[in-house]
Order: structure tokens, then sequence, then C-alpha cells
């Protein structure tokens, strides 16, 4: 059965060095709560480039093709010849291909989001409020006593204002 | 502001937090006043126009469009330096937006909603909207896609919800403040806003991607909007309309009009919601420097609009060109020339521009000036075109006077709203502006 450790911490550098420690000490089942974003903590984490991106760049294509299809679709089902001109007529569907390239760019974005950020989620989870104010959270998973106790050090020797063991779902 | 002194991280929890919950009589007799006037001024000349027809306003067969659509095009103007500036800002990595940029999307958010409500106004039989969305109609009909006015509805519809989705993202963060300080019903409700928001490193890490995303995409888009809202006149052929430089003199016209609104929004934050510790000094003086400039490329691109009228050597133009320098609107262009481009020349002085009552004062005119500069173009062109014995005039009825001080109310009170729902200022931005929390600093 695996025991959660939880650090709390006042500034800053001393989480982070929790965090760089525990890390360099083989405990993989981290989770970081901060009242700001901090890059060094992604960097720890081994948070590179996010998939976010990759929902963009689907959404943007996706937006783009359907917006001209949509576009000479509709002038293909009701033809309305206007002085000569071409029934498809390019300059104006690609405004209307534009503006759909950029609104599913974010609806996809906003999915992306959803999904690799796990949220919603309304479920109990392990979570101090004082870290959306101004502390600095750690919850580390620990398979064994052993591991629970060098946790438990580490994260008292950086610093740590408070350390407790936690139940639930991190 | 030497005696400034900065907030520690629980006290902008405890001020913004404390702006929004708690609520007095001030705040109720503003948001009563503000329904009040929306109601009696806006809506029931509109049901009244909706009931007896748009004949009650003062468009005319020469002049099919009048009021409504300038007020239209100026509030989608309005719209535009908030999540335009604030997606630029953010993307160019400038702290001090962060202080100021969400009540600025909410304002971008409430003036496309105002402007769409003039949309409907406008349409007479509002009932028959649903002709504008791309879906078919009854007799089994799809929109024509070659309209300008089909590029509108598909360019705002995707600013709306590009913009609401943008301010919500950037707001997450700070629902999950709000629902740890609250209880009972309001802690449920921001529950669910929140989506079980916990500030992980994952959570940091995801959404600062995707509103980077978010902000590079709405750049393009932002500009696009007032771009093809201007090919609604540009891509008429009627004198005075029909110009090349109109999309840049709209977009233009737009961030100018928007950054001035945002000045006087600031002025009034600060002042009523006591934000003097986060609105301050240097959002002055950087918005200041931004309405200098862009007064600046405006005056160029008026410049030149006469100038390459004049040189068109049309004489439809010149006659166009002519009715609006000296015309019974002239009084207004230039108005709209003192407002606009000479006015924020004062911001040039340093004790304007760090005095907030100066500041406030030329936002006022700068939007009075693009108020006029919209109606100038509706009303000076179309009822003028080609032939003299096709002239004709326009004047704003009651219905169409009493609407337009109307919308004013709509705003306030769509904003008087909002203040109460979400922090108006960004808790975790105006964190990461201050010294960072650390022992060995």
């Amino acid at each position: 059965m695996s025991t959660n450790v939880m650090g709390v911490f006042e500034f800053e550098d001393e989480f982070i060095g929790a965090l760089r420690r525990l890390k360099e000490s083989g405990f993989d089942e981290l989770t970081a709560m901060s009242p700001i974003p901090l890059h060094e903590a992604d960097r720890i984490l081994g948070f590179g480039k996010s998939p976010v991106r990759r929902y963009t760049l689907a959404g943007t294509i996706i937006g783009a093709a359907m917006g001209f299809a949509m576009a000479v679709a509709t002038a293909l089902t009701f033809i309305l010849p206007t002085a000569g001109r071409p029934i498809i007529t390019i300059p104006p569907y690609l405004i209307i291909s534009y503006e759909m390239t950029i609104l599913f760019g974010v609806l996809f974005t906003l999915l992306g989001f959803h999904v690799v950020s796990g949220l919603p989620a309304w479920r109990d989870r392990i979570y101090l409020p004082a870290s959306n104010v101004d502390r600095f959270t750690l919850v580390v998973e620990c398979a064994e006593a052993e591991k629970s106790m060098l946790a438990e050090n580490i994260i008292l020797e950086s610093g740590a204002e408070e350390v407790s063991r936690v139940e639930g779902d991190r | 502001m030497a005696d400034y002194v900065e907030p520690t991280y629980a006290e902008v929890n405890q001020d913004v937090l404390r702006a929004m919950m708690e609520t007095g009589p001030k705040y109720w007799a503003t948001l009563g006043t503000s329904i009040a006037v929306a109601g009696i001024c806006f809506f029931i000349p509109w049901f009244y126009q909706l009931e007896v027809g748009v004949g009650v306003a003062g468009m005319n067969r020469s002049a099919v469009w009048g009021t409504y659509l300038s007020n239209f095009i100026f509030w989608i103007g309005l719209s535009h330096s908030g999540t335009l500036l604030s997606a630029v800002l953010h993307i160019t990595n400038s702290s001090w937006r962060k202080a100021i940029y969400r009540s600025a999307e909410a304002m971008t958010l409430f003036s496309l909603i105002t402007a769409a409500l003039f949309v409907m106004v406008h349409l007479g039989r509002v009932w028959f909207v649903h002709w504008t969305v791309p879906v078919p109609n009854q007799m089994g009909l799809w929109p024509n896609f070659r309209s300008p006015l089909m590029f509108d509805v598909m360019a705002i519809t995707t600013y709306l919800t590009a913009s609401s989705i943008f301010i919500y993202m950037g707001s997450v963060p700070d629902f999950a403040a709000v629902r740890d300080a609250s209880t009972g019903l309001r802690r449920k409700l921001y529950t669910i806003f929140s989506f079980g928001w916990r500030g992980t490193a994952k959570e940091w890490h995801t959404l600062g991607w995707a509103y980077t995303f978010f902000a590079v995409l709405v750049i393009p888009l932002a500009v696009s909007v007032h771009s093809i809202v201007s090919w609604d006149f540009a891509l008429s052929l009627v004198p005075g309309l029909h110009h090349t430089v109109f999309a840049p003199y709209f977009v233009t016209g737009a961030i100018f009009s928007g950054t001035a609104g945002i000045v006087t929004v600031m002025f009034l934050l600060r002042k009523y919601m006591n934000f003097e510790r986060y609105i301050r000094e240097i959002h002055l003086v950087n918005l200041g420097k931004l309405l200098v400039l862009l007064s600046l490329i405006w005056t160029y691109i008026n410049i030149m609009e006469v100038f390459t009228t004049w040189f068109s050597g049309s004489s439809y133009e010149l006659e166009a060109l002519e009715w609006r320098l000296t015309g019974f609107y002239a009084p207004m262009f230039w108005e709209m020339v003192l407002f606009c481009a000479v006015v924020p020349l004062l911001i040039l002085f340093k004790r304007i521009r760090t005095s907030w009552r100066s500041m406030l004062i030329i936002s006022i005119l700068i939007n009075i000036g693009m108020i006029s500069e919209r109606f100038i173009i509706v009303a000076t062109s179309q009822p003028r075109k080609f032939l003299p014995n096709a002239f004709g005039f326009y004047f704003p009825s009651a219905i169409e006077i009493s609407i337009t001080i109307g919308s004013f109310a709509v705003f306030t009170t769509l904003f008087l709203i909002f203040v109460k729902w979400v922090p108006a200022v960004s808790l975790y931005e105006v964190k990461e502006t201050l010294k960072p929390l650390r022992r060995s600093r």
C-alpha cells in the first residue's frame, strides 16, 4: 500500500530544491502545487513541449479545410450565377476558411487543454487551499515505508515548514 | 510613487477577492441605475420598433444604414484593444499587462455583445437572424458566402467565441481561489467553474501552452474582424467608402478607441474597487504612450484618405469629400479631428500623462471622437452617392438616439455584473510580477 507524503513550503527556492532532490533520489510520483507557474518545476519534472500544440495544429487544419469546403458546398447546392463570375469564388471563400481556421484552432486548443491537464476533475484529491494563495506544496507517493521516511527527510532538510502523511488520490 | 509598498501574495488574494465578494450600497445603486437606463433607453425603444416597424428609425430610401450600424462599428472597435492588447502583451512578455488585462478582456467581451445587439436592432425583423447562421433555412437555402455580411457573421462569431474562451481560461486559477475562499452555493458554483484546479505543475504547464496558443490565434483574428467590418463598406462602390485604406483605417481606429476605453475602465476600477496598489502610474503612462502612437497613425491614415480622394480626380469622390469636410456634418468631422488627432498630443506632456483625471478626460474625448468618426462614415456617404437627384439626408430619430444612449448602459450593466463574478485583476499574474518568495533573496 502506497503512502503520500506532503510537504508545505513558504519559499519558492526551497520548494524547487526539494523537488530537485526528490527527483534525483528516484522519486517519480511527484505532484507540485504552487500559486504561480514555476518554469523550473516544469524542467525538473520533465515537462517539455506540451502535446496541446498538436491539438492546435489539427484544429487549424480541420478548420481551414472545413471552412473552404462549407463555402464551396453551399455554392454548389444552390447555383447562383452573378454577372458571369465563377460559382466557386476563391478570394471570399478564403476569408471564410481563415475564420474557421482560427475558430477550430481555438476550440481544439481548448480540447487539448482539457485532455492533457486531466481537467475537469471534480473528485476529491489531495489539496491544500493555501497552495493557491502563498504556499508551495509537494506530494510524493511512496510505495514502501523506508521510501516515505527518506522523502520526509529530504522535504524537511530542504526547509519545509510542515510535513505530513496524507490519505487520498494524488 | 515612493510610498508604494508591494503587496504580499496573501494580500493580493484578500484585496481582489474582497472587491469581488463584498458589495456595498453604492454598487447596488449603480447597477440598479444602469439596468433601469438600459431598460428605458435601449430595450423599450427596441421593442417599440419591433412592434411598429423599423420606420421609426431615421433611415430612409437613400440612407438605408444609420446610427445602428455606426454604433455597431463603434462597439466592435471598442472591443479591439482588450483581447488584442492582452494577447500581444502576453506573447511579448510585457509584465505591466498583468494587472489590467482581465478587465480589458471583459471589455472586449461586453463590447462585442453590445455590438451584436445592434445588428439585431438594425435587422428590424430580428426573428430572421438565424438566416445569417451557416445552416440551411426552411427553404433549404444556405447563406451566400460571397457576401461581406457573411464574412462579418463568421468573424464576429469566431471573435466572440475566442474572446470568451481566452478570458475564461485565464480566469480558471482565480476561480479556484474564489472557491477556496467561499462557502455554500458560491463554493459549489466556483468548484464547477474552476474545473477542480489545484495549481499543479502539470496544470500550469498545460495552461501556459494553451494560453499562448489562444493569444497567437486571437491576434490575427482581431485584425481580421475589423478589416472585415471595413469591407462591409469598402466592397461597395459608394463614393467615400470604396477605399483600399479602409481595413488598416478601421483596425487602427479600433485599437485606438479600445485603448482609450481601457484607460476609462482602469480609472473607474482603480477608484471604485480600490485597486490603487495594482493599477498604477506605469499602466497609465504606458497606455498613454500607446494612445499617442495610435493617434499619429490614425491621423496619417486620415490625411492619406483625403489625399487619395483628391488625387483620384473622381468627381463623385470629390463631391463626397467636400460634403464631409464642409457639409451639414462638417462640425462633427472637425470635432473628430480635434478629439482624435489634436487632444491626444497633450499626452506628450508628463504632467498630463501621469494625471489620472486628465487621462480619463482625454480617453473619453477620444471615444466621443471615434463615435463621431463611425457616424460620419455612415451618414455622409450612402445618402449622397453619384447622381444629385438621388441625394438624400440622414438624421437619427429619437428612438435611435435613445438606443445609442441605452447601449452604454447595457455595456455598464454587463461589466458591473462581471466584476462581482470574476476577479477583475488576475491574482496569479499579479503575483508573478511581485518579488519572488525566496529565502535566498
